[in-house]
């Protein structure tokens, strides 16, 4: 019988903000573990949260291998320890840091009031077997969400922005208010062409479903039958990436503890369909390659659908990309997404022209529309080398207006 | 029981959540499982901010106030704090689930039982393009005890399941999912649904052999009684929480009640104390007693919804909205069950009354901000009164300062949807949507 454990260790402290004032100063620790025994066949899960022995996990895990849950797959050694934290914040200092910026922005933007939250975030999440599998991966942010709304906008609230980071830099937080809010009240017109502008985890959603080596098996993905073929541009390479540049709190160990080569695996290549996401399960079932896939539940055997997409960088600038012309950067584009058919749609409520860099003044309400095959294929204009705006990889992409 | 602190208002929510899971993928079982977790908020306020604390050790709570306590500033006056004096004090306990519905004790056969017997009725192997299906379970069961530094001490419980198949159509290379879940908070009410889920599958695959692209712009829409919940939840819900408007003049003079905001055929309530629909609460999580409260009545506003902060702030009564998703969270303002108040139009009437327009079947999920969104999944075309071919539509949007005026027919059709959901600020609230068919004179379709 072999086993194998399974540990997260949250901690959060939140300062919510209310009309550009503090609410509440807010402290969360949680634990949470998974004992998992294996008896060859089947594995027995159980889980815990808070503070519980081994012994009595295992002996709960044990009981569970009753309900049968079929697993037969050989567990994963190795051991590696990732600490991605940068500074850890006394409660002084994490007050003090959300108080500048509440001062900054009741200063520099009186006509606005803000809310949302300021937040700091440690999560340690450890992995150990009996075959001598460790690993541990940690990661420690700071992050500020923040909601603005004109004091004359009849609306909730009218955008927000985010920037988290290790160790918080105030410049760069100032410098992503100014760019926010400083032109919000010059109205401009939408420019002709339509170049979208933003960060582009929502625009990958459709990848999740579509790169399922099981969807791709059964003919429910769009991407079905496609493998090996050219689909998407040139320049769109898609990468699961967990490597020590990429990684955000996602650890370089999948639930089945697999560790990719550099931490990476690779499924659309300049443009051409290479692999769907497997866990061992489902390649086992569908005989494709295991991609280190599996996702964690806690309470019970690994899925199949732990994957972080990212799109590999160009070498130009948002600046460089764009080659003088000015892009559309939504702001609150809420509603939309793609259809049956990979046909994306959304209104965007609030958006920003801009230079690639800075903004230039706030966009009438409209709607745009393109489809998966378009967006990352003949409209697809690249990702960033640099990280304007949102201090992240940000996505160049022609859509057109819909009504 | 606790010993609260001087010159500071305190209160501690514990709760204990169960919940099982029971779900097969295509004939194999995905997950078996039964979990639980207990744990506490402890909240302390000074007058001028709250101090919070979560925790999964029970054993910590008077520690963990104490250490509160010695961060904020006390108050000699914190009982004459306009918030403060607000707060409700009750002692109750209010348990609805004990004995033979406790949904804990339906056992893991049951669970199967159930699940199977769909499987067996509703999975028909002769449809070729059912490519893939997702049968599930799931069921949660929690008990929460409030105290207050005022006195108030409730006991209460809340129980939800669900049960129901879902289904992948792939035509011409195109895979359309769609299927029927139930919700109810007693086991006995997910039976027998055979009927509704095959009658749901099979119009999901008339839709996906025979669904167009509808034509992008305005339109007349008929919105079926799911899709009005929904939408009044959206449209307006969100609009008439206080939290959201305390010191803003701009908003507190476009939401003056008295106000004229919409047609006079339509009135909106909302009410937690709707036993046993999904939104239903006996006390909220800052201990206040649930009320009715009437939004909007024939078009004129009427009231909003309020925790202690926004209700004193505004000069009006409790609503007990003020919610958490779990013991993880602070409440907020938020909804129950929320719902447009029946017409006396039969729906065909009102689809009758269409010459060329959508009928919106049922919705995936909206937004509501000024500029509110639904994302429907099953549409048809009205065509001189009657419905037409299946369309497939990506997302509808309104005004909210419009719509609410567009609306010229409301149906005698009320439905409740208790399968509802509602995000906001990170925290999923179980509530209930309803509404009759109602319909709009003009919508934007993409």
């Amino acid at each position: 019988m072999q086993r194998e454990k399974i540990t997260s260790v949250n901690t959060e402290r939140t300062m919510e903000i209310e009309e550009t004032r503090i609410k509440s100063f807010d402290k969360c620790s949680r634990i949470n573990h998974s004992f998992r025994v294996f008896d060859g066949e089947y594995a027995g899960v159980q889980f815990y949260q808070g503070i519980v022995s081994d012994e009595e996990g295992y002996r709960q895990a044990e009981q569970n291998l009753a309900l049968k849950r079929p697993y037969k797959f050989s567990l994963e050694t190795g051991s590696r320890c990732r600490d991605k934290t940068e500074r850890e914040y006394t409660d002084r200092e994490f007050m003090d840091t959300v108080r500048e910026m509440l001062d900054y922005l009741s200063t520099h933007y009186p006509d606005f009031t803000f809310g949302g939250s300021v937040q700091t975030r440690k999560n340690t999440l450890s992995m150990q077997n009996s075959l001598g599998l460790d690993h541990s991966n940690t990661d420690c942010i700071l992050e500020a969400g923040i909601t603005y709304k004109h004091k004359d906008s009849k609306d909730l609230f009218d955008g927000w922005f985010d920037l988290g980071m290790r160790d918080y830099d105030m410049k760069k937080f100032k410098d992503m208010a100014d760019n926010y809010l400083s032109c919000f009240n010059d109205l401009v017109e939408l420019p002709e062409e339509l170049i979208i502008q933003q960060q582009y985890y929502s625009l990958l959603d459709k990848f999740h479903d579509c790169l399922d080596a099981e969807n791709l098996a059964l003919g429910t993905s769009l991407l079905s039958g496609k493998l090996g073929e050219k689909v998407f541009a040139d320049s769109f390479t898609l990468l699961h990436d967990v490597s020590d540049k990429e990684t955000w709190f996602t650890p370089f160990f999948d639930a089945e503890g697999v560790v990719l080569p550099e931490d990476r695996f690779v499924y659309i290549e300049n443009g051409v369909m290479l692999s769907g996401y497997a866990d061992k399960y489902t390649a086992d079932k569908y005989g494709v390659p295991h991609t280190g896939s599996a996702g964690l539940n806690m309470a019970d055997i690994p899925y199949n659908g732990s994957v972080n997409l990212k799109i590999q960088r160009s070498e130009k600038t948002a600046k460089e990309l764009l080659g003088g012309r000015l892009s559309v950067v939504p702001i609150r584009a809420h509603g939309g997404g793609y259809n049956d058919k990979g046909e994306y749609v959304t209104p965007v409520q609030h958006a920003m022209l801009c230079d690639g860099e800075r903004f230039i003044g706030r966009l009438p309400e409209f709607a745009i529309k393109g489809s998966m095959f378009d967006i990352f294929g003949k409209d697809f204009i690249g990702v960033t080398s640099d990280d304007p705006i949102f201090n992240d990889k940000n996505i160049l992409v022609k859509m057109s207006l819909s009504v | 029981m606790f010993r609260f602190p001087e010159g500071l208002y305190a209160d501690i929510r514990t709760e204990r959540i169960d919940n099982a899971c029971f779900s097969v993928q295509n004939g194999e079982v995905k997950q078996n499982s039964e979990t639980s977790v207990s744990g506490a908020i402890i909240r302390v306020y000074d007058g001028k901010m709250w101090y919070t604390s979560v925790t999964n050790d029970l054993e910590s709570i008077q520690s963990e106030l104490d250490s509160l306590a010695s961060v904020a500033e006390p108050d000699p006056a914190i009982a004459d704090h306009p918030a403060v004096k607000l707060y409700e004090v009750h002692k109750d306990k209010v348990l609805h689930f004990d004995g033979d519905k406790d949904i804990r004790k339906v056992t893991r056969p049951q669970r199967e039982a159930l699940l199977n017997g769909y499987i067996e009725k509703c999975v028909d192997p002769d449809i070729p393009e059912i490519k893939q299906w997702y049968a599930s379970y799931f069921s949660t069961h929690s008990v929460k005890e409030f105290y207050s530094s005022k006195g108030a001490e409730i006991v209460s419980d809340y129980q939800q399941c669900f049960a129901g198949i879902w289904f992948d159509f792939v035509v011409d290379g195109v895979t359309t999912s769609g299927g029927k879940y139930y919700g109810s908070m007693f086991f006995d009410d997910l039976k027998g649904h055979e009927d509704g889920i095959i009658a749901r599958r099979d119009r999901y695959l008339d839709f996906a052999k025979n669904a167009v692209d509808a034509e992008p712009g305005g339109c007349v829409c008929v919105l079926a009684p799911d899709v009005t919940g929904m939408f009044t939840h959206e449209c307006f819900g969100h609009k008439s929480e206080a939290d959201q408007m305390l010191s803003d003049q701009t908003l507190r003079d476009e939401w003056i009640m008295g106000k004229k905001v919409g047609s006079e055929l339509v009135s909106i309530c909302d009410s937690g104390d709707m036993f046993p629909h999904r939104g239903y609460i006996a006390y909220d999580d800052e201990g206040t007693a649930v009320k009715e409260t009437w939004l909007i009545r024939d078009g004129v506003l009427t009231g909003r919804l309020h925790d202690a902060n926004s209700a004193s702030v505004l000069g009006e009564d409790l609503t007990g909205n003020a919610r958490a998703q779990d013991f993880s969270c602070a409440p907020m303002v938020r909804m129950t069950n929320t719902y447009m108040k029946n017409g006396t139009t039969p729906p065909e009437e009102i689809i009758a009354g269409v010459k060329d327009g959508i009928y919106v079947y049922n919705v995936q999920y909206g937004t509501g901000l000024s500029t509110f969104t639904m994302k429907p999944s099953i549409c048809y075309r009205i065509r001189d009164g009657k419905l037409a071919e299946p369309l497939r539509v990506n997302v509808i949007t309104g005004s909210v300062f419009q719509t609410l005026f567009d609306i010229d027919a409301v149906g005698n059709d009320l439905r409740f949807c208790d399968t509802s959901t509602c995000g906001k600020r990170g925290q999923s609230m179980p509530v209930s949507d309803a509404g009759p068919t109602i319909r709009v004179r003009s919508l934007n379709v993409n």
